[in-house]
């Protein structure tokens, strides 16, 4: 940061000499410090999974949550400044409801992660306003069978008009991170906070790219999930941490097409095989040493 | 002298990624006087030291009532304050209004929640210099929130702040497993020593610097304050005057510490 | 009557004179020389909706029809909504009406399960009841009356209360609410509702039907129904809702139809005797 002092970087919307926006990059920081969060696109469904530091001994267990709905099919985590991250996600409900409004269906994740991206760079754009102090990371399932337009009665024709095509296929996992900049990409295994490093270590092991073959099943990404946030909280050990958990599979899946929470006995399930996970790591490297 | 240029206003992060403004606002939380609030399976309890400016001035409220199910304990600007609890009070009746139903403490939190973010964020605003805590009952049970200047909101289980409130918070901190199960009466009591751990050696909780707001599952939101206090600071701190009938209880001590 | 429609249902200008615009606000006066009108009648409709309160929850139907005037245009249209759990909606009246509540109670669907978006004891406590969203509806129906743009349905709210209870409310085109054991809307107010109240005279009444009896009395008056409203079909959707949430069925039949009374009839058509 060999700019700091120079002025440049005590307004937003400025640039530097060489072409940089420092408040952005500062916002950057704050997302840095923040608890790890990832998102994993699996075959049949996307997780989210947070690394939720418990600050004070006086918070109520399980209570705080941090992962939020968006709309029925679609969630957002984050890492960051807690009060940006429920600005982002009000403004991301709004868009899901007007989008309804509009379209009369669900809004596309595409959709969603453009609309909020523009929304986050704007706030780049003027001295007026800072940067979001997040990382956003939306997970959501478009559904893959023609749905009825919100409101519908009757079942309508079979073929004709509104571009129906028999057997077309359409849908499925999405997964988006939105950055501070506005800056988004699609993401097969997407992670943001402190332990972000670890966690892309740890998402590039899996099997998540569809050219690869056969991706990892939406069950056994909550178990990798849960393993890669325990994996990327060693290097916080001193901080207790909950983790938080959720889900969309398709509509014949375990939650409907819905975002959920994971259910308590497969979280638990899940970070019971996290620890034994990371005991076997721990026992291999002082195996290592040894030799 | 250093000069701290990052600091200025609420739209500028410092290179670490601080809004130091914000945390200036945090600190306004801090000059308040000490408030505490607790929740068991049943009851919402809050508790709160009133100030008074002068000898002969009245005391600050401390506990605002906002709707039969709830209401909150304050710290720091209470002008902001204010702001707030209309603005809650306009969302709870809204709220029975339209759907004839007690707003839930967590969305109630979470809206005031919004709009302190939205101050910390928009150039020419301030960030709100309040600390709050939102006790009460609805739906699915009695609730504590805490409401920070920087638009974080959590829920405890139990939570102190204000001025000397770590004292507070160690004493809760020390007896959180007790509280889930503690019974109306337990409750209050924890939450009346819990402020008399932070106060400066020579004060006391008197019937004039007490406010007791109690709530629980079929028990409306109420605020005890002067002569209906003085029960409980009696039964929680056991000090029967032994003979000296003609002081009241509070004023009594407060004299002689 | 001439063929132009803004002039139905207004003093007959050869005999009144044409209307004076001079009395309209200035916004509107210019413009059109006509004051804003909004809905005068519905155009799609739906028939009658039927509930009955019994101990432990509400039966409640309403055919699969929407007609247009005395044309029976569509045949397929689930006039019950399930909003949660908890409540279902009846919608008699304009169709389309109902499609806009219907994706209003969508969106408040959505916005209510931001905070509590899974299946557990704790979250059923706070769902949304029959009750409060009775209370929206009657605001939303007030409301748009008071605007002079009613929404043409007369809508049942039915379902559990906070405290698990049954509860059963109407609410109509003009914000007007009520409340009983039996309710029901359009030609069935006629017809159904005293049948109903036969079976169902009080409170006490209705704590004392079971399910079955209920669901028994409904069916009876939907076959009642189908029998003399003429805007009726045999196909209806039928719903209980109790503790354990909402049983839809959408596609019954009517069963054990008796015409013999018809024979009975006398004063129409051709009949001599």
């Amino acid at each position: 940061m060999t700019s700091i002092g120079t002025g440049y970087d005590l307004s937003n919307s400025v640039f530097s000499p060489d072409g940089r926006n420092f408040q952005v990059e500062y916002a950057v920081k704050a997302v840095e410090n923040g608890g790890t969060a990832i998102g994993i696109r699996c075959k049949d469904g996307v997780v989210l999974a947070l690394e939720k530091l418990v600050g004070s001994k006086l918070l109520k267990k399980d209570a705080n949550k941090r992962i939020a709905t968006v709309d029925r099919n679609m969630g957002v985590v984050h890492s960051g400044l807690l009060p940006d991250g429920r600005h982002f996600v009000s403004r991301a409900r709004d868009e899901a409801a007007s989008w309804r409004s509009t379209y009369k269906a669900p809004i596309p994740v595409s959709s969603l992660a453009n609309r909020m991206g523009a929304y986050v760079q704007a706030y780049t754009l003027y001295s007026s306003v800072r940067p979001f102090g997040i990382t956003a990371i939306i997970g959501g399932w478009d559904a893959e069978t023609e749905v009825d337009v919100d409101g519908a009665v009757g079942s309508g024709p079979k073929s004709g008009s509104g571009g129906k095509t028999e057997g077309a296929k359409q849908g499925g996992p999405y997964l988006y991170m939105i950055e501070p900049s506005g800056l988004y990409w699609g993401y097969y295994g997407a992670a943001t906070g402190k332990g972000r490093q670890a966690a892309k270590a740890e998402l590039e092991k899996l099997k998540l790219n569809p050219k690869d073959g056969d991706c990892i099943s939406l069950e056994e990404g909550v178990k990798e999930a849960a393993r890669i946030i325990y994996v990327a909280h060693e290097d916080s050990k001193d901080k207790d941490f909950e983790l938080e958990m959720t889900w969309i599979s398709a509509v014949n899946g375990p939650t409907k097409g819905r975002h959920e929470e994971v259910p308590k006995e497969l979280r638990e399930e899940a970070e019971r095989l996290a620890k034994i996970a990371l005991e076997g790591e721990d026992e291999e490297e002082e195996g290592k040493m040894e030799e | 002298m250093f000069r701290n240029n990052y600091d200025n206003d609420s739209v500028t992060f410092s290179p670490q990624g601080r809004i130091f403004q914000v945390e200036y606002a945090q600190e306004a939380v801090k000059q308040g006087s000490v408030v505490v609030g607790i929740v068991s399976k049943t009851h919402a309890v809050l508790a709160a030291l009133k100030r008074n400016a002068e000898e002969l001035s009245s005391y600050q409220q401390k506990i605002i009532p906002i709707d039969a199910h709830y209401g909150l304990a304050l710290a720091g600007l209470a002008s902001d304050a204010r702001v707030l609890s209309n603005f809650m009070k306009q969302q709870s009746l809204a709220s029975r209004l339209t759907y004839d139903r007690p707003i839930a403490l967590a969305d109630i939190t979470a809206r005031i929640g919004d709009r302190a973010q939205t101050n910390t964020q928009q150039y020419g605003k301030r960030p709100y210099g309040v600390g709050l805590l939102i006790a009460g009952v609805d739906a699915r049970g009695p609730h504590l929130f805490e409401f920070q200047p920087s638009g974080v909101t959590q829920e405890m289980v139990a939570c102190g702040i204000g001025a000397r409130s770590q004292m507070a918070r160690t004493y809760l901190e020390r007896h959180l497993e007790s509280f889930e199960s503690s019974s109306r009466d337990e409750l209050i009591k924890h939450a009346l020593r819990a402020v008399k751990e932070s106060l400066s050696q020579d004060k006391e909780l008197t019937l004039d610097n007490t406010s007791l707001a109690v709530s629980g599952v079929d028990e409306p939101f109420k605020l005890y304050e002067g002569e209906e206090v003085v029960n409980f600071l009696e039964t929680t701190f056991e000090r029967r005057e032994e003979g000296d009938e003609g002081q009241a209880a509070g004023e009594g001590m407060e004299v002689d510490s | 009557m001439n063929h132009f429609p803004e002039a139905w249902g207004r003093p007959r200008d050869d005999i009144y004179g044409s209307y004076n615009p001079q009395f309209l606000p200035n916004s509107h006066a210019q413009q059109s020389g006509h004051p804003t009108t909004h809905t005068q009648s519905p155009i799609v409709t739906g028939t009658s909706v039927i509930a009955v309160k019994y101990k432990d929850g509400v039966v409640i139907a309403a055919d699969n029809l929407a007609s247009y005037g005395s044309l029976a245009r569509f045949t397929d249209v689930h006039r019950l909504k399930p909003f949660n759990k908890k409540a279902v909606v009846g919608f008699g009246g304009d169709v389309s009406d109902m499609q806009y509540l219907d994706r209003l109670l969508n969106s408040l669907d959505v916005k209510e399960n931001y905070s509590h978006g899974h299946d557990d004891a704790e979250s059923d406590k706070a769902l949304m009841s029959a009750k409060n969203l009775h209370t929206y509806l009657s605001k939303v129906m007030y409301k748009r009356r008071s605007d002079f743009n009613p929404l043409w349905n007369a809508l049942l709210v039915c379902g559990l209360s906070e405290d698990g209870t049954p509860f059963l409310a109407s609410v109509d085109l003009l914000g007007t609410t009520f409340s009983a054991p039996t309710l029901a809307t359009g030609f069935g107010a006629h017809l159904a509702q005293p049948i109903l109240r036969r079976v169902v005279p009080d409170e006490a009444a209705s704590k004392a039907l079971d399910k079955e009896a209920a669901v028994a009395a409904v069916k009876e008056c939907m076959k009642v129904l189908f029998y003399r409203d003429a805007r009726s079909m045999n196909e209806y959707s039928i719903a209980v809702v109790d503790k354990s949430g909402v049983d839809l069925k959408q596609k019954e039949k009517l069963e054990g139809q008796s015409w013999a009374f018809a024979e009975q009839i006398k004063g129409y058509g051709t009949q001599t005797v």
